[in-house]
């Protein structure tokens, strides 16, 4: 689902309990010049339609920009 | 005269606070491992602030942090009237010597993981914010 709402982005989800606590560790070209809110606000935008259904309870985001070297 | 809103309310409380932590439970019995963790931050820093347990009201809360903020989840810190961030964003500012910065204050040396923290000292912070939904 990140994936999709952030085109381009290194996803990687980690389940911490049971599936309903999860860790997501993001990093996108879309983060680039975003404060950490915004950037964090992306991701839970993205997965809001699982809390919404109670399939996760909570989420736990790293984020960071992608970098272009 | 009309009665002011709860979100006008939490505007205030953001207002008048230079440090203000929205967290499930209060510092001393915190409800949820979030918050525990974000008032261990605090705790380390040894800076004064305000704590107000989101459980009492938490639908009507959500709903006035995220008119407020755009943000709906708890713990939620606001220092000098901005929203840093949930559990995460403190810890992440912590290590890297934001947070300090951002509150003017030393970053602390022998910084532990926030689990359990000991109060060698009382705690610095004022009593619990109640207020009516």
């Amino acid at each position: 689902m990140i994936e999709q709402a952030l085109p381009g982005a290194e996803v990687e989800v980690i389940d911490e309990s049971s599936g309903d606590h999860l860790r997501a560790i993001v990093a996108a070209p879309q983060f680039e010049g975003l404060s950490r809110i915004e950037q964090h606000k992306l991701v839970k935008r993205a997965v809001q339609p699982r809390f919404d259904d109670g399939s996760i309870h909570a989420l736990s985001i790293s984020t960071a920009p992608m970098g272009s070297d | 005269m009309s009665e002011p809103t709860l979100t006008d309310k939490v505007r205030e409380l953001i207002d008048e606070n230079p440090v203000l932590l929205f967290m499930k439970g209060t510092p001393e019995a915190p409800r949820c491992g979030f918050s525990m963790r974000t008032v261990g931050v605090l705790d380390q820093l040894g800076v004064e602030y305000a704590a107000l347990d989101v459980l009492p009201a938490l639908e009507p809360l959500r709903q006035a942090t995220g008119e407020i903020a755009d943000w709906r989840t708890f713990p939620q810190l606001y220092i000098n009237g901005e929203l840093v961030g949930g559990c995460d964003i403190v810890e992440e500012m912590f290590d890297s010597g934001e947070l300090a910065q951002l509150l003017s204050i030393e970053q602390p040396e022998m910084a532990q993981p926030s689990a359990k923290q000991e109060l060698q000292q009382d705690p610095q912070q004022s009593p619990p914010i109640q207020i009516e939904p």
